[in-house]
């Protein structure tokens, strides 16, 4: 008798169970794979994209960070689980621009649309796979010739600059690197010495004095991110060059803007991080239900920040 | 007892052991002396006034970490975790600064003493497991590694901290004919650091415990309590960096310090102080601070890539630990 009993509550509650998933299931689940959590930038666009979600109310999200840029293992467990657990879509900013292209095709080949973002996949990786995906991001080579730009007019032709480029082996990284030489060309400038400071602040400081020993006559510095751009600065008032070498960055951080007020940094990049995973998901959806995947490269918008 | 074991420490009190002890240093003296003409000559940047000061400014962390890092690789230990503890020493007195309603000099105060109590508190947490468990500092501080900047992230929700009082940062940027602030702060560190381990019956032990832990045992000392020590000063020092970073960088950020420990490690290592333990010295750890930052220096005004700066400091410290090998060899014999 209460051996019944509990198999009919059990039932049941199975069956109230299995009603409330399908319930749920009308929402699509995006899975969201993201970079290091420690690093300001992402850790604005989950924030951007946990908004997102609240506001549609259309989608689940689940989103994964990592520990730092290079821990390619993460991401790519991450895509096996979310593969596991049959979300709908996978939203990916990639760490590693080949590494990541084998899985996210067994996502594919699992039914799972998949949306990548902030940083591109490698097209040859992507052809020997034969994989077919679009992007969805900002062109981080062009902001960064923004930003060079910016300098340029400001310097005038001929002026002597030096470049701090981000962690050697990073797509964004050297993207950035080659805006900043674009600038370089079509405004006349001297590339004196291009170095990494692996977007550390404290390292940018201690590369930036030696730089500025090593060629007095720098007039424009080049930071491929503001962290680095702030060591920038840094070293330019210990060294009483404040205000009479310039220096331009990537990002927007809130830190610089201080910096960007009393002309200490003459020009940002701004990305909208904050809204670059939201965008890719509203893409992303949109295929769920029905309508033809991107092709190509969606740009998304970037925009120069200068203190006036 | 206590003799023999003063005796096996190696330290500079005693007249023989003081020729072997000026003789370990004078390698390390010559090799950096041997670096400084090299770029002098290399380049006509390097031996201005300027460049000095700069060198001296560039130092000052890694220094500071490795006094500390000095005590515990004398007693056989390591501290994998003093970079993180840096960043979450930054994060929390980043926090204390700018709390509203100090004026600058309580705020500054307040930074500070929160920084050196986060940096201690650290190094007691590493010292006491390690110790009362008899663990592997190696993993204990690697626990620790984690542990510390898993907190600064969440303390300072991954954001860097910034806007301090201008007091502060002038602070970062004082010089002294010629000579930066923050390096005389990490010189006094220094010489006091030495004072105690050339000097002092504590500093006689932790050379002790480095080279038989039985022998302080047996003389009667606390091994515990000598352990917990070395690691206490090692998380102090780390405090004190952060506080020089914040001066310097004007920013405290929770990613801040990451690899410092391999840097501070470094110094120690190339100067002189022995892994196992027992021997070496605050004077070297001066010098293999100097020739790391000199090295670091001098590559960039040559123009080298970075790449071959790492190779280059690599097989230094390569180098480094083949010659003690031989040193250690001859003082023996």
């Amino acid at each position: 008798m209460k051996f019944t009993k509990f198999v009919t509550a059990a039932a049941v509650s199975l069956m109230m169970a299995a009603g409330g998933a399908s319930a749920d299931e009308k929402k699509p689940v995006v899975g969201l794979v993201m970079k290091s959590l420690a690093n300001e930038f992402f850790k604005d666009m989950l924030e951007g994209a946990k908004e997102h979600e609240a506001k549609r109310g259309d989608y689940v999200l689940k989103a994964v960070g990592m520990k730092n840029e290079s821990d390619i293992e993460s991401q790519i467990n991450a895509v096996e689980n979310f593969i596991t657990q049959g979300v709908d879509a996978i939203v990916i900013a990639p760490a590693d621009s080949r590494a990541m292209v084998p899985p996210l095709k067994r996502a594919m080949e699992a039914g799972i649309t998949v949306i990548n973002f902030d940083v591109s996949l490698d097209p040859k990786a992507k052809e020997q796979n034969g994989v077919e995906l679009a992007f969805v991001g900002p062109d981080n080579r062009g902001g960064a010739k923004l930003a060079g730009e910016a300098l340029a007019a400001k310097l005038g032709k001929g002026a002597k600059v030096v470049i701090l480029e981000g962690n050697p082996g990073a797509d964004n990284a050297l993207q950035r690197k080659l805006g900043f030489e674009d600038a370089i060309k079509e405004g006349g400038l001297e590339l004196l010495d291009s170095r990494t400071a692996h977007w550390e602040t404290e390292e940018a400081n201690t590369v930036a004095t030696n730089m500025l020993t090593a060629h007095p006559d720098i007039q424009g510095i080049m930071a491929a991110n503001d962290s680095m751009a702030i060591g920038v600065v840094k070293a330019l008032e210990s060294a009483g060059k404040a205000g009479e070498i310039q220096v331009v960055g990537f990002d927007n951080i809130p830190a610089v803007g201080p910096m960007l007020k009393d002309g200490r940094l003459l020009a940002t990049v701004d990305q909208f991080g904050r809204d670059m995973a939201a965008n890719a998901i509203d893409q992303a959806l949109e295929v769920v239900k029905g309508a033809p995947e991107p092709q190509g490269w969606v740009k998304t918008p970037i925009e120069l920040v200068t203190g006036n | 007892m206590t003799a023999a074991v003063t005796d096996t420490a190696g330290k500079p009190g005693s007249k023989g052991f003081s020729i072997r002890a000026i003789m370990r240093e004078a390698g390390i003296g010559l090799a950096l002396i041997g670096l400084i003409i090299v770029f002098s000559l290399a380049s006509e940047h390097f031996l201005t006034a300027n460049n000095i000061t700069n060198i001296l400014t560039q130092i000052t962390i890694n220094l500071i970490l490795a006094v500390g890092m000095t005590f515990v690789i004398l007693i056989g230990g390591i501290d994998l975790s003093v970079g993180s503890v840096l960043a979450l020493a930054a994060v929390v007195a980043g926090k204390a600064i700018s709390m509203p309603g100090l004026g600058p000099a309580e705020a500054i105060a307040l930074a500070v003493l929160a920084a050196m109590v986060a940096g201690t508190l650290c190094g007691i947490l590493n010292g006491v497991v390690s110790a009362w468990w008899g663990l592997p500092s190696f993993i204990i501080t690697l626990g620790m590694l984690n542990i510390a900047r898993g907190a600064a992230l969440q303390i300072s929700d991954a954001r860097t901290i910034y806007s301090f009082p201008v007091e502060f940062n002038n602070f970062g940027s004082l010089t002294v004919w010629g000579l930066p602030v923050v390096f005389l702060v990490a010189l006094g560190l220094a010489l006091v650091a030495w004072l105690v381990l050339s000097r002092t019956v504590f500093g006689r032990l932790i050379y002790g415990l480095g080279n038989s832990e039985e022998a302080v045992r047996l003389a009667g000392h606390s091994v515990f309590w000598l352990k917990v020590a070395a690691f206490t000063i090692c998380g102090f020092t780390a405090g004190i960096a952060a506080i020089i970073y914040m001066a310097r960088l004007n920013i405290a950020s929770p990613i801040a310090g990451s690899g410092f420990e391999l840097n501070a490690i470094a110094a120690v290592i190339i100067g002189g102080t022995s892994l196992s333990g027992g021997r070496g010295s605050v004077l070297g750890t001066l010098l293999g601070a100097f020739i790391i930052g000199v090295l670091a220096n001098g590559l960039i005004l040559l123009g080298l890539s970075d790449f071959m700066r790492q190779m280059i400091t690599g097989v230094v410290i390569i180098v480094a630990v083949i010659l003690d090998h031989y040193r250690a060899k001859l003082t023996k014999g």
